[in-house]
């Protein structure tokens, strides 16, 4: 009987995970080239920073992180709530959709992660 | 003095290692002195932890610049109070409290066993030891505390967010509870180890397990508290990995806390429990191993650190060896009485365990999708915050639900008629307060709704167990009402103790449900004199203010809040730009609690602009504070059901004592 | 650095001989063996759980009934099955095996007294 019950909670998540979509894809920079639907895209962010993300769009980077000065660049420009942890050389991950060469990031997605442990900090709408 | 600190926790290794193998070579050839080394062994590798920790400490509050890491995690401005719990603060130091609370717990665990189930023990300290010398190995090879360099000028210094008392109190607590685990799980390896089929492990290791599971529950409503003041963006969880980290094991032991009663009572799912064990204790390795690996992309992440192919490697062996001595022992642990109705108290239990086990793999599912997903379909996805929701409903309503039919169902099983008794008046409660509710327009949610009515059903049978407790001692010892109660919960700490905690329980599902199903939420970009209206709230934006203080500006936007037409008063928000570290700002939000009902009134100022105007997002957050005094509450009822019982210790006194009257005495 | 040495060396000794106390403090014992509960014993702690849970399911239901959880009916039918558990699971106690030194008769009567009382 329990192992019954343990299948059948198994298919619920199964079923779930693959109906409603199995959640979104997560990449890297490098990655996004050829991707058009909704990705989360993580990176570190590179300057210059220029634009009012409260206006008509923060424009800014992205490279992989972990990796060298001088990889791949993805353009970004993110209109939202921007933590105030957001910097040049800082880790984020964002949600949105790459259009036209540039990464068109869902207003309120963009969270700011901690250079260093155990400190948060994040502006996600809940 | 690094030197001290790193040769201390050579010399822990060494005594560990010693215990492990010294341990189980006793255990397997019955030698009595070896199996007192071994204990030594143990108990003395908290000594030589201690002396490291003290290294670390002393290293920390005198701003020590020399260890790399006093220089990376505080400032010669930070206060004593931060600068201490900034031993924590990194990966180092808390692989150190690890093994200073693992060895701590451990060494009390076997010693305060000593004379009792020595044939139990001798299994268990190898075990403890085992765990141990993972710990140790890592601080001695792979990430030392004890690090120099040449001394810098001034550390970075902690983050200001994490300067404050709720910071300093959460890890402590956290991590009392992950390492708390390990004594129940090494106790019960232990016994499986020595073919022993009796209940001593549970009997003593019952307050251990009560202790970690509080503190565990205690340290996540600490963080959550933390998160909703000082991270500020209007919650107080957001499913973050590190979040569900302390999540996972809380429920494998919430659900091991319950399964052990019915073994107690009925002699019945003893796999269960062990297998629910070994899973809260994997899980809380496994929480470990997320919160540093960085892994998992999350918040609290770190750069990918070598840490965590360790950790799983660990992880790994952990399961091998619990999974293979569970098989290799099921014949022991078959039970030989049977589920007779699946109407009966040990039911419930079961469904219980089912729905608890069934939420935790959730979590668990979730959290490591990103990986899944990854070598599955060679793309790596993440799930959100629907995923968890949902789930939280299919299996939390239900569960909460169970909290109320539990308490109230017979053992072995229940006739319909006498449950139809039983639940009449609590079921009349809770339709008449979801009639009111939905009067008062509660039916703008149904999952909030139905949470509500489940929560007033319990709610009720609780009330209902206390009065008739009562008012059946009254009727035997002809007591006061008052006195009548409190000896009806002296005397049955930990039924009424029990109870105090599904109380506490379904507080925080109240509060849960009335500050996410039924916030209002608004935001505009406001100049001074416009009003933003939230609920039955309208804030006006007066004025800009800034002090300069010691470490930081602080920026505040000054409103003025009326509720229902009448004002209440002032609530500033705003930001800190700090001086060091240079350039950080943190966001300070403002919290307006109406004590009578519960509710927050929640601002954040998100952007302050050149011209004075400020963009604005405000909450109003029904019932929020409900959680929080869950918080009390659940730690009333933690300590009831803790409490010492003469009584009981006698009982139990009396049965090991005729087994240990009857078999030859060891030394 | 001289300093740290010295306590290390001075923690490293004190460790040592707390893992060769047992070794020091009895050079020629008489049993080196660990002695553990032979399956007399075992079987007996076995009773003894099984007496302890029997006695408990009966103050419990005791309890139900009391306060009304279970009606009358529900416990006449089921106090007769519970009361038949202890009755042998009592005298499984007493009368197979060794009986251990401190009789079992007083033991059991505290016990039962002890279900009375603890209400």
């Amino acid at each position: 009987m329990i192992a019954l019950s343990v299948a059948a909670v198994l298919a619920v998540f199964l079923l779930y995970t693959s109906i409603a979509g199995g959640g979104t894809p997560a990449l890297k920079p490098s990655q996004l080239a050829g991707h058009t639907g909704r990705v989360s895209l993580a990176g570190l962010v590179v300057g210059p920073v220029t634009g009012d993300a409260h206006g008509a769009g923060l424009h800014f980077r992205l490279r992989d992180i972990g990796s060298k000065p001088g990889s791949l660049l993805v353009p970004v420009v993110y209109t939202g709530d921007l933590s105030d942890q957001f910097k040049v050389g800082r880790h984020i991950v964002v949600d949105g959709t790459l259009k036209n060469g540039t990464f068109v990031g869902v207003p309120g997605s963009l969270l700011t992660k901690c250079p260093s442990k155990y400190t948060a900090s994040s502006s996600t709408k809940q | 003095m690094p030197e001290l600190g790193r040769a201390a926790l050579v010399v822990s290794l060494g005594l560990v290692v010693y215990a492990l193998v010294a341990g189980a070579a006793a255990a397997l050839t019955r030698r009595r002195r070896l199996a007192l080394s071994a204990r030594n062994a143990l108990i003395a590798s908290f000594g030589s932890t201690l002396v490291a920790s003290a290294v670390l400490a002393t290293a920390l509050v005198r701003h020590d610049f020399a260890f790399t890491y006093v220089a990376s995690h505080t400032s010669r401005a930070l206060p004593t109070r931060y600068a201490l719990s900034a031993f924590w603060g990194g990966q180092e130091g808390s692989l150190l409290l690890w093994l200073l609370v693992l060895t701590g717990l451990g060494a009390l665990a076997v010693w305060l066993n000593r004379a009792k189930a020595r044939d139990l023990i001798v299994w268990v300290v190898p075990v403890i030891a085992g765990v141990a010398t993972f710990f140790a190995f890592m601080l001695v090879v792979v990430a030392s505390p004890f690090a120099t360099q040449p001394p810098p000028a001034d550390g970075a210094g902690l983050n200001p967010s994490l300067q404050n008392p709720y910071m300093v109190a959460h890890p402590p607590l956290l991590y009392l509870g992950y390492v708390g685990l390990t004594i129940p799980f090494s106790f019960a390896m232990g016994a499986l180890l020595s073919g022993r089929t009796d209940e001593r492990w549970i009997v003593a290791t019952r307050r251990w397990t009560l202790v970690a599971w509080a503190a565990l529950g205690l340290g996540q409503l600490l963080g959550a508290h933390w998160a909703y003041e000082e991270v500020g963006w209007g919650g107080y969880y957001a499913w973050d990995p590190v979040e569900n980290a302390a999540l996972m094991p809380w429920l494998a032991a919430t659900a091991y806390l319950h399964s052990v009663m019915i073994q107690e009572k009925r002699g019945m799912l003893k796999v269960w429990n062990v297998v629910l064990v070994s899973l809260a204790f994997g899980l809380s390795l496994y929480g470990t191993f997320l919160t540093r690996s960085g892994v998992i992309n999350s918040i609290h992440s770190f750069a990918q650190s070598p840490l965590g192919g360790w950790f799983l490697g660990f992880i790994v062996v952990v399961t091998v060896f619990s999974v293979g001595l569970i098989f290799y022992r099921l014949p022991l642990l078959k039970a030989k009485t049977k589920l007779e109705s699946l109407v009966s108290r040990e039911a419930t239990f079961l469904y219980n365990n089912l729905l608890l086990v069934a939420l935790c793999l959730t979590i668990l599912w979730g959290v490591t999708w990103p990986i899944l997903s990854q070598v599955v379909s060679g793309e790596s996805r993440v799930v959100g915050r629907p995923y968890y929701d949902f789930f939280l409903r299919v299996f939390g309503l239900p569960l909460l639900l169970l909290m109320g039919i539990g308490p109230l169902v017979a053992w072995r099983r229940a006739s319909l008629r006498s449950l139809g008794k039983t639940f009449a008046w609590p079921v009349g409660v809770s339709l008449v307060t979801g009639v009111v509710l939905i009067a008062f327009g509660a039916g703008s949610s149904t999952p909030g709704l139905i949470a509500y009515t489940f929560s007033a059903f319990v709610l009720a049978t609780i009330a209902l167990e206390f009065a008739r407790g009562t008012r059946a001692r009254r009727a035997l010892a002809a007591e006061p009402w008052l006195v009548a109660f409190t000896s009806l919960i002296g005397r049955n700490r930990r039924r009424y103790g029990g109870y105090i905690v599904h109380a506490a329980v379904v507080l925080l599902a109240i509060g849960v449900a009335g500050s996410s199903a039924y916030q209002h939420v608004n935001e505009a970009r406001l100049k001074p004199g416009q009003t933003l209206a939230v609920g039955s709230y309208v804030a006006t934006y007066r004025t800009l203010q800034q002090t300069k203080n010691a470490n930081a500006t602080e920026v505040r936007a000054v409103l003025t809040v009326a509720h229902d037409g009448t004002s209440v008063g002032t609530v500033r928000a705003g930001k800190n730009v700090y001086t060091a570290p240079a350039g950080d700002v943190s966001n300070e939000v403002g919290i307006r609690t109406n004590y009578l009902t519960g509710e927050d009134l929640f601002v954040i100022a998100e952007q302050v602009y050149g011209d004075g105007s400020v963009d604005f997002r405000i909450f109003v957050k029904p019932l929020v504070n409900l959680i929080w005094v869950a918080g009390l509450v659940f730690l009333l009822g933690s300590l009831i059901t803790l409490w010492p019982d003469a009584r009981e210790e006698r009982r139990l006194a009396l049965r090991y004592g005729e087994l240990e009257a009857a078999s030859p005495a060891s030394s | 650095m001289t300093v740290a040495l010295v306590l290390a060396g001075l923690l490293t000794v004190l460790c040592v001989v707390g893992v060769a106390l047992p070794y020091l403090r009895e050079p020629q014992p008489a049993s080196d063996f660990l002695e553990e509960p032979d399956a007399a014993g075992r079987r007996r702690l076995a009773l003894a759980e099984e007496r302890d849970r029997a006695l408990a399911a009966l103050k419990e239901l005791e309890f139900d009934h009391r306060t009304g959880t279970i009606s009358d009916d529900d416990y006449r039918e089921l106090v007769g099955p519970l009361r038949r558990d202890a009755a042998e699971a009592l005298r499984a106690l007493d009368g197979g095996g060794v009986r251990p030194p401190s009789a079992a008769s007083p033991g059991a009567s505290r016990t039962s007294d002890d279900g009375e009382r603890a209400w």
